[in-house]
């Protein structure tokens, strides 16, 4: 959590104790950027109004460092605007001090779970990522058209090559992400990102 | 004609540029043609001279070549004289060679006639402007004195004086020197005016005047030439002489309705005729001896040119300044237009009164309406009226200008503002002639005035609430760090009770921490006080009913909006307090608020507040402020001073909090109670000590 008040800090670091959380305190935004990148599930309690880059502001520079930190916002006058820019930027909650505790605990394990849920998203995404890495080009062509459902006759023409060399290709590329069924091999190539292939035979027909 | 136009250029104009040559050379012509027609003029005259001679008086009853060359004189410039008595000496030569007179005579009466003529148009030309008019007293008598009287006599000293020189004649010198001043004071008299009255612009004068004027002209004339010929011609030589004043309608006639011209032309008319009947033996000067007759009917006409030349002048003159006083007030009265002036005056001699048409627009005034100070007031804002008329009072005593300022009040209920500013002006017995002024419309002025001062109002207004709004969230969010540290440090304990795994240790800490949040929370509210003891050095001497009033007004928009009517029942002669002024002012924008706010659920028609000050024996005054609302919480009214308490369901519950602070920093104290169908605050603060109010003054 980050606030500069050093009373509210040692309360809260109190409170998420007593709740079962580890927590550490920053006084500034500064002070949290320094701190070495932390892999596991994180909730940011962020105070608003703060000396130096404030709490809408730390918002944005993570945001921009693409971490995965669940932000629950604290502030000592809850003004409207402010409340609806930090919402729209992603945060999970905009509390106005002084708040009720269970409120807090509630929007920390709330901003926890969903910080659980990106961190496995992204670890899932990584090793996607990682299995199609593995893919020669051409390996990587005939993936995006099978996902796209084409059959070894169609993609052969569409590369014009023999459907046997295709037949051999397709083999690989189950072999390398890992999977044994046409539906397991596109779900693997969406969470890896790959954009399916044109449909060809979709536009002669139309 | 050449031999004229090149002396001149040798002389005057050879220096001239050579791209100006063409001027020049037309500026000859001109010259040049005047020179011959005075020379054809002075011949005619010459003519005329001889056969105006009543036989076998030697010496003409009028001899017009002198006044010729006298009237050429006062239409030239200067610098042209000399070829216009260069001109004049053949046409002389000319016409004196037909009678039996020696040369060297003929020689001698040039000069002689030259000299008269030189010395009436330097006399005239050097007191009166170009162009020589007769179109003012002034210049008539200095022409008649100087052209008409003098240089005929100056010059007949010399003119006699000739001719006893030659022996030429058998007459005496006086004799002669009588003679001749009288006949050419008479052609002076009666010739140069027509002369010069017509030969400049005279013509497109006639071109000009309306038909009915020519039609009166000639009705003139022929009455005047029949009078003329039935007096002079028809009439028998012993008739009464008063029958010879006769043509004296017809010549005043001329003289007031057609001026300068108009009386020279009927003189010159008078006199031909007279001359020549009585030349040809008619009419009352024929009945002595020739030259009995010529002075008789000299002095005759010299009598009756004069007054009628003068009395043309005058007429001319004050018709020339009523043009040019019209004129002028046109000019004042667009000057005035433009300026949104009123100029107006009323003449208690003549009883009568004007007042410039704007005027009469703005004061609402009929046209030909008589203007009257009671008239002028009956339009004045009842308001400003007594002001007014006291002012004008004090004017019409003291003899000094006044000026007020002062607002109109029109039919259709629009008020104007305006400044007068006028005099009485005291007639030589030191009663009042007249009265007169100006008035400027300033309405779109201090209509600007009045609406910036609206805004500065409104300025002030809200920065009042707005400082009081931006204390109390500053307030908040500062007492808010100590009250989250000290919510979150209780509910971290509950829970770790409830886990039954009590660290004392922590728990020591954890206490000390609350303790120590909740002294910080209290040091806040104590920075209050803090805040509001701040501005103790600006203190003076405030009257409280002048802080209500001025609330009143700053809250004027916001308890219209609200429909809410404010009652006032302010003690007079309240004794000044020593306080500072702004934070009063905050008080009381609070306490007003806070009523308005109370009474959001009563009707309409119910909704009132009443403000009352008092002076409590003479220590302390106190403002009491009435709202019809919702009233305070039964339990206890001094609870809505505690903090954060409020009845609202956004509000902060600061702001009485304040209000009691700035009350008691000021020594005085805030109660709240409830009343009949509503709540009552009330503060007290002590007066001013003598020595005090001393002090800051």
């Amino acid at each position: 959590m980050v606030d500069d008040d050093q009373s509210v800090r040692r309360g809260l670091g109190r409170l998420f104790k007593s709740a079962g959380y580890a927590a550490e305190t920053f006084a500034s935004a500064e002070d949290y950027l320094a701190r070495e990148i932390f892999e596991g599930p994180i909730c940011l309690v962020l105070d608003v109004r703060m000396p130096g880059l404030n709490g809408l502001g730390l918002q944005e520079t993570l945001e921009k460092r693409g971490a995965c930190e669940q932000i629950v916002f604290i502030t000592g006058h809850g003004d409207v605007s402010t409340a609806t820019q930090a919402m729209k930027s992603g945060a999970v909650d905009f509390l106005t001090k002084p708040f009720d505790d269970v409120e807090l605990i509630e929007a920390v394990k709330l901003a926890l779970e969903r910080a659980e849920e990106q961190l496995h998203k992204r670890r899932e995404r990584r090793e996607a990522r990682g299995r199609v890495d593995k893919l020669t080009p051409r390996e990587f062509e005939v993936l995006r058209l099978v996902i796209i459902g084409l059959l070894n006759k169609q993609i052969a023409a569409e590369l014009r090559t023999a459907e046997k060399t295709i037949k051999v290709h397709r083999g690989r590329v189950m072999q390398k992400l890992r999977v044994t069924s046409v539906p397991d091999l596109v779900r693997v190539s969406q969470r890896a990102g790959v954009s399916p292939a044109h449909n060809p035979h979709k536009t002669k027909i139309n | 004609m050449k031999n004229l136009a090149t002396p001149l250029e040798l002389a005057g104009l050879g220096s001239r540029p050579q791209t100006e040559r063409s001027d020049a050379l037309s500026f000859d012509w001109r010259i040049a043609s005047i020179g011959l027609s005075v020379a054809l003029a002075y011949y005619l005259g010459a003519k005329i001279g001889f056969a105006l001679t009543f036989r076998p008086h030697p010496v003409s009853v009028l001899w017009p070549p002198n006044s010729i060359l006298l009237a050429a004189l006062l239409l030239t410039p200067v610098r042209v004289w000399w070829v216009i008595l260069l001109a004049a000496f053949p046409a002389h030569l000319a016409a004196q060679l037909q009678s039996n007179v020696p040369p060297t005579m003929i020689l001698c009466w040039f000069i002689s006639n030259s000299c008269e003529a030189l010395i009436g148009a330097g006399c005239v030309r050097y007191l009166i402007d170009r162009p020589v008019r007769f179109d003012r007293l002034r210049n008539v008598g200095i022409f008649c004195f100087f052209a008409a009287f003098l240089a005929p006599v100056l010059s007949s000293f010399l003119d006699s004086a000739f001719v006893a020189i030659n022996r030429f004649g058998q007459d005496s010198y006086w004799e002669i020197w009588r003679i001749r001043s009288t006949s050419n004071v008479l052609a002076a008299l009666t010739l140069v005016p027509f002369i010069v009255t017509w030969s400049g612009d005279g013509i497109a004068w006639l071109s000009k005047i309306r038909r009915a004027r020519i039609l009166e002209a000639g009705l003139l004339l022929i009455g005047l030439l029949s009078i003329n010929a039935i007096v002079f011609y028809k009439l028998a030589p012993t008739a009464d002489s008063a029958l010879l004043y006769l043509p004296l309608p017809f010549l005043i006639w001329a003289a007031v309705r057609f001026g300068s011209r108009g009386a020279s032309a009927a003189i010159c008319a008078l006199t031909l005729l007279a001359i020549w009947s009585a030349g040809h033996g008619y009419g009352p000067f024929s009945t002595r001896s020739a030259e009995e007759n010529a002075l008789s009917i000299q002095m005759f006409l010299i009598v009756m040119s004069v007054p009628l030349l003068l009395l043309a002048g005058v007429i001319e003159e004050h018709s020339k300044a009523e043009t040019t006083l019209r004129e002028r007030e046109e000019r004042i009265s667009l000057a005035a237009e433009s300026a949104n002036l009123v100029f107006w005056s009323i003449n208690f001699e003549r009883k009568k009164s004007w007042m410039s048409d704007k005027g009469r627009a703005i004061f609402n005034f009929g046209p030909d309406e008589h203007l009257s100070r009671e008239l002028f007031l009956s339009r004045v804002h009842p308001e400003d009226r007594n002001a007014v008329d006291e002012a004008i009072e004090r004017a019409r005593a003291s003899s000094q200008t006044f000026e007020f300022e002062y607002r109109l009040l029109r039919p259709d209920g629009e008020t104007r503002w305006l400044i007068s500013r006028g005099r009485y002006v005291r007639n030589d017995r030191g009663g009042v002639r007249e009265l007169m002024g100006v008035a400027i419309d300033i309405t779109e002025q201090v209509e600007a005035d009045l609406q910036l001062q609206l805004q500065r109002e409104e300025m002030t207004r809200m920065s009042r609430v707005s400082s009081m709004g931006e204390l109390t969230a500053s307030l908040a969010h500062e007492l808010n760090q100590p009250l989250t540290a000290i919510a979150s440090n209780a509910a971290a304990g509950r829970r770790l009770l409830a886990q039954g795994s009590p660290d004392v240790k922590m728990f020591e800490e954890l206490l000390a921490d609350v303790a120590t949040d909740a002294r910080r929370a209290g040091d806040i509210i104590h920075g209050i006080h803090h805040f509001v003891r701040k501005s103790e050095g600006r203190r003076c001497p405030v009257n409280l009913n002048e802080i209500v009033r001025e609330v009143l007004r700053l809250l004027h928009s916001d308890l219209l909006g609200r429909g809410t009517a404010v009652e006032t029942e302010l003690a007079p002669n309240l004794p000044s307090i020593n306080a500072d002024p702004v934070q009063l002012q905050q008080v009381l924008l609070n306490l007003l608020m806070n009523s308005l706010e109370a009474m959001n659920d009563t009707s309409a028609a119910s909704r009132r507040i009443v403000i009352s000050t008092t002076c409590e024996a003479n220590s302390s005054v106190a403002v009491s402020v009435r709202d019809y609302g919702s009233g305070l919480p039964a339990d206890d009214a001094d609870k809505v001073f505690a903090h954060f308490y409020s009845t609202k369901p956004n509000g902060m519950g600061m702001g009485l909090t304040i209000v009691r602070s700035i009350v008691e920093a000021h020594g005085g104290k805030l109660r709240a109670e409830n009343v009949d169908e509503g709540a009552r605050f009330f503060f007290t603060l002590p007066v001013a000590r003598k020595s005090e109010t001393r002090e800051v003054a």
